[in-house]
């Protein structure tokens, strides 16, 4: 019943990393059968065609077991680590296939995405109150953004807005995001 | 308003771990994550924005994907010793048999060269095969390039040999290895040299022969 874990303990994630660091291909075979699945559909998510997806997990494998030795346990998650390589290449093979919107109902999986149950990922402390002082439209393109891989460009069209005004409210919206995040964090 | 320095690097920072900063803005900013204070910049949004992440259902990939990752890395050997043993004497005896009655087909790298960037990710390794008569490219990166351009390696010339121009190895892979069988200009060019070098060329190559864009990359050739 392994397998069917909700997710893989964060202790074992950064071990079989350090056993990667060291060159052990088999730990690396077990990393990849415990969170395949979850960088998979981040990819996905982003890149919508099933075949560039593909490509991207095979280079993003590749990047993990190059860069093992890089991570640092003491400063994160194992998985947001594993997640960050993900988006991160994911974005440089949008440039490379020039991926473009693939429909136009973006918007409306977002909002679902939204209300899926807790992640499994660590939000820092009052991020829910911190997001939501910002408007409905700047957290609409801060998650265009970070969740569906879009451009400024992309946004401003998805969302109908000037692209001048995208990029201020995101460009404000983040300044305000680290300021309240901060002050919340001293009063703590 | 007065933005410092230190003001415009953090919310390039956020725009970069946001996925907005794109295009050459990405890859000039990646260039300064060699930076501590950089790095630190990233690390403090990747934490702050990680309360972004959705929660997916997850996906299970095709087994193909991890054949390539396999494929790539060169993993299989440790694991599959039987097997590798069988083509270890396989390729012996049809290295015999090509050496009494072809020509060797078997090459033997002899030099190396790992095209690097600053946080050390590897995005080509050049591999020269018998005494420089092949070449072997595997991109292990895939490199930023912007539409029209292309990645270009370059033999430099050998210190104290008398030669100033640099001698093309044709153009980089984005993705997957490239093989090519060297000429004489190159494997003269290759003889005693130190150094390959990748420049940004026009798609298709430099047009006079010569590097006609910027040098990215300095890589130095070492012994297998």
């Amino acid at each position: 019943m392994e397998r069917s874990d909700p997710l893989p303990p964060e202790i074992e994630l950064a071990q079989l990393l350090q056993r990667c660091a060291a060159r052990d291909s088999a730990a690396f075979r077990v990393l990849y059968d415990r969170t395949s699945p979850i960088l998979f559909a981040r990819l996905l998510r982003m890149l919508r065609r099933r075949s560039v997806a593909e490509e991207a997990l095979q280079e993003v494998y590749v990047r993990i077991w190059e860069r093992a030795a890089q991570y640092e346990a003491h400063r994160g998650r194992a998985l947001a680590w594993l997640v960050t390589i993900a988006r991160y290449c994911a974005i440089d093979l949008m440039r490379r296939e020039r991926l473009t919107l693939v429909g136009d109902n973006a918007l409306a999986e977002v909002a679902d995405e939204n209300a899926a149950e807790p992640g499994a990922f660590e939000k820092p402390n009052h991020f829910d109150d911190c997001i939501g002082q910002l408007s409905q439209t700047t957290q609409q393109c801060l998650t265009l953004a970070f969740v569906e891989g879009r451009s400024h460009d992309e946004i401003a069209r998805l969302t109908s807005n000037p692209l001048g005004s995208v990029k201020s409210w995101i460009r404000r919206g983040l300044i305000s995001l680290k300021e309240c995040l901060s002050a919340e964090r001293q009063t703590v | 308003m007065k933005v410092s320095n230190r003001e415009l690097l953090d919310r390039l920072a956020a725009e970069y771990v946001l996925g907005t900063l794109r295009g050459n803005a990405r890859r000039h900013f990646e260039r300064w994550l060699v930076s501590p204070q950089v790095k630190e910049m990233v690390h403090g949004w990747e934490q702050r924005l990680a309360g972004l992440e959705p929660s997916l259902q997850k996906i299970t990939p095709p087994a193909k994907v991890w054949q390539g990752i396999e494929g790539r890395l060169d993993l299989g050997r440790s694991r599959r010793s039987t097997v590798r043993w069988l083509a270890i004497a396989a390729s012996v005896l049809l290295a015999v048999f090509a050496f009494f009655t072809l020509r060797p087909v078997e090459l033997v790298a002899t030099q190396q060269a790992s095209i690097e960037a600053d946080p050390q990710t590897i995005y080509w390794h050049v591999e020269l095969l018998g005494d420089n008569r092949e070449l072997t490219v595997q991109a292990l990166a895939t490199h930023p390039l912007e539409s029209g351009k292309a990645h270009e390696l370059w033999i430099l010339p050998a210190p104290g040999s008398g030669e100033r121009s640099p001698v093309s190895l044709g153009l980089l892979p984005a993705s997957g290895t490239q093989h090519l069988v060297l000429n004489a200009a190159q494997r003269a060019a290759l003889a005693g040299a130190k150094q390959l070098a990748v420049s940004l060329e026009p798609a298709g190559g430099s047009p006079t022969g010569l590097p006609t864009g910027p040098v990215i990359h300095v890589a130095p050739l070492s012994p297998v």
